[in-house]
């Protein structure tokens, strides 16, 4: 611990910021766990039946909130990386460390961290990828979406590897708020890990279900 | 038949130029009962005498002898070599300043916790020695000595990858510090007070919440759920202050 260089007027904490980008961290982080399983769900109605993917699409197509809400959904992304980004080591140096840190410890919220930081990266780029590829060729049907992973092998591949990346991180983000902000004490949190392991468990099922349906899809 | 055990211990002293960081090797029987403290000393005495480790008493209440067991951080005087394997790594405490071997400086560094977090009761009243001492509820009387249990030997902070990261990290030992005081009634500190010293990325916020720290913890101090009060509360704290009460 060294201080000896910190200046503590009080006139700069009252505009200290740390505790309100906590915040925003956390509460990006929860709106895109939310919008996560909407998505997965509403994509996910390909499983019932193609043309109920398709009314939902049709709807939020026809009230704009796809032509609005996916670029929002995208600033919030991106908002959520910037902010929790401020934790992430990106010099090597500390990469090192943390990397030492977790090996020797032996401790799996340890390395759950790092599995969180690490996803976040493969997220950022491959969600990313995949909000531009959606958003720049509406309207989303179900055989569309069908033809695009069975005529390039590598969309399929790239989805098998997104979804299970998104879910892991989704699921260790709400442990991680859970414990952090005391929504779950010493007592809950056995049970709040075994809850998140099925939830991740089942997310992931559904959404290679959902792959595989439209890899079998026929036209 | 006793186990044989193989312990590999740091070896390292910064005072002697000819010293370079290694690892040696000492092969010890294991005995009834033994413990970390008691192998530590019987090598001390029958093969090494210059190996350097800290000790008081003996007991877990000192907190000097913190240590990196097999990786994790933890007290040689509380481990017992039967719940360990054959094989013994030992390391001395991260973050903190090495002495020599396994023996490191967490003083000084709790010695700058205490005046980063004015570590005392601040109190306007004058103290009148004569005067019967003043009551307080059981309850709080309780809590605040469940958060006073701290021994401060390190361990949390060795396992935390903030503190590990970042230098100025007061870590769950002096966040857990702050609490104390917070709800200790004869501290006259507003909340406002605690915010100025743990509401930053140094203090609460820097908390990443890998929970190691509840998880090390020799005493079983009820770490994660004092770090997620005390986030819920300066984080309150925070918004007020941003949207100006």
């Amino acid at each position: 611990m060294s201080l000896s260089s910190t200046a503590n007027h009080p006139t700069l904490n009252a505009r200290r910021m740390d505790g309100v980008l906590d915040w925003a961290q956390m509460l990006s982080g929860v709106g895109l766990i939310a919008f996560m399983w909407a998505h997965m769900l509403l994509v996910g109605s390909v499983l019932l039946s193609p043309a109920i993917m398709n009314d939902i699409a049709e709807f939020f197509e026809k009230s704009g909130m796809a032509q609005v809400g996916g670029p929002l959904i995208f600033l919030l992304f991106m908002a959520h990386f910037v902010l929790a980004a401020r934790k992430i080591p990106f010099r090597l140096e500390n990469q090192k460390t943390i990397w030492e840190h977790a090996k020797l410890l032996h401790h799996a919220d340890t390395w759950l961290w790092v599995v969180q930081a690490s996803t976040a990266m493969v997220i950022l780029i491959m969600g990313a990828i995949h909000m531009w590829a959606v958003l720049s060729d509406l309207p989303i049907v179900a055989l569309k979406c069908a033809e695009t992973l069975q005529k390039n092998k590598w969309w399929l591949a790239f989805y098998l590897l997104l979804a299970p990346l998104v879910h892991v991180h989704l699921g260790i983000g709400l442990y991680r708020i859970a414990v952090k902000w005391g929504f779950a004490g010493r007592a809950e949190r056995k049970g709040l890990k075994r809850f998140v392991n099925v939830l991740i468990l089942v997310s992931v099922g559904i959404s290679v279900l959902t792959l595989f349906r439209f890899w079998f899809m026929e036209a | 038949m006793a186990r044989s055990l193989k312990f590999n211990i740091f070896r390292y002293n910064p005072q002697d130029s000819e010293s370079t960081p290694h690892m040696e090797s000492f092969v010890l029987e294991e005995t009834d009962s033994m413990t970390l403290f008691i192998a530590l000393n019987r090598i001390r005495e029958e093969q090494d005498p210059s190996l350097q480790f800290d000790f008081c008493c003996r007991a877990g209440i000192c907190g000097s002898c913190g240590m990196v067991i097999n990786g994790r951080p933890g007290l040689a005087c509380h481990t017992k070599t039967k719940d360990l394997p054959a094989d013994i790594t030992l390391l001395p405490l991260p973050v903190f300043q090495l002495v020599g071997d396994l023996s490191v400086d967490t003083g000084s560094w709790f010695r700058e916790l205490y005046d980063t977090v004015e570590s005392w009761i601040h109190t306007k009243k004058v103290f009148d020695p004569a005067a019967p001492e003043e009551r307080m509820e059981d309850e709080v009387a309780e809590s605040i000595y469940e958060l006073d249990r701290c021994i401060e030997c390190g361990c949390c902070i060795a396992a935390c990858g903030t503190a590990r990261m970042r230098p100025d990290f007061l870590g769950a030992a002096g966040i857990n510090k702050v609490g104390r005081f917070l709800i200790d009634p004869r501290d006259e500190r507003t909340e406002q007070d605690y915010y100025e010293i743990i509401g930053t990325d140094m203090g609460i916020f820097g908390c990443m919440g890998l929970l190691a720290c509840e998880d090390v913890c020799p005493k079983h101090m009820p770490l994660q759920n004092q770090l997620g009060f005390l986030r819920r509360k300066m984080g309150i704290t925070a918004l007020k202050n941003f949207f100006g009460k």
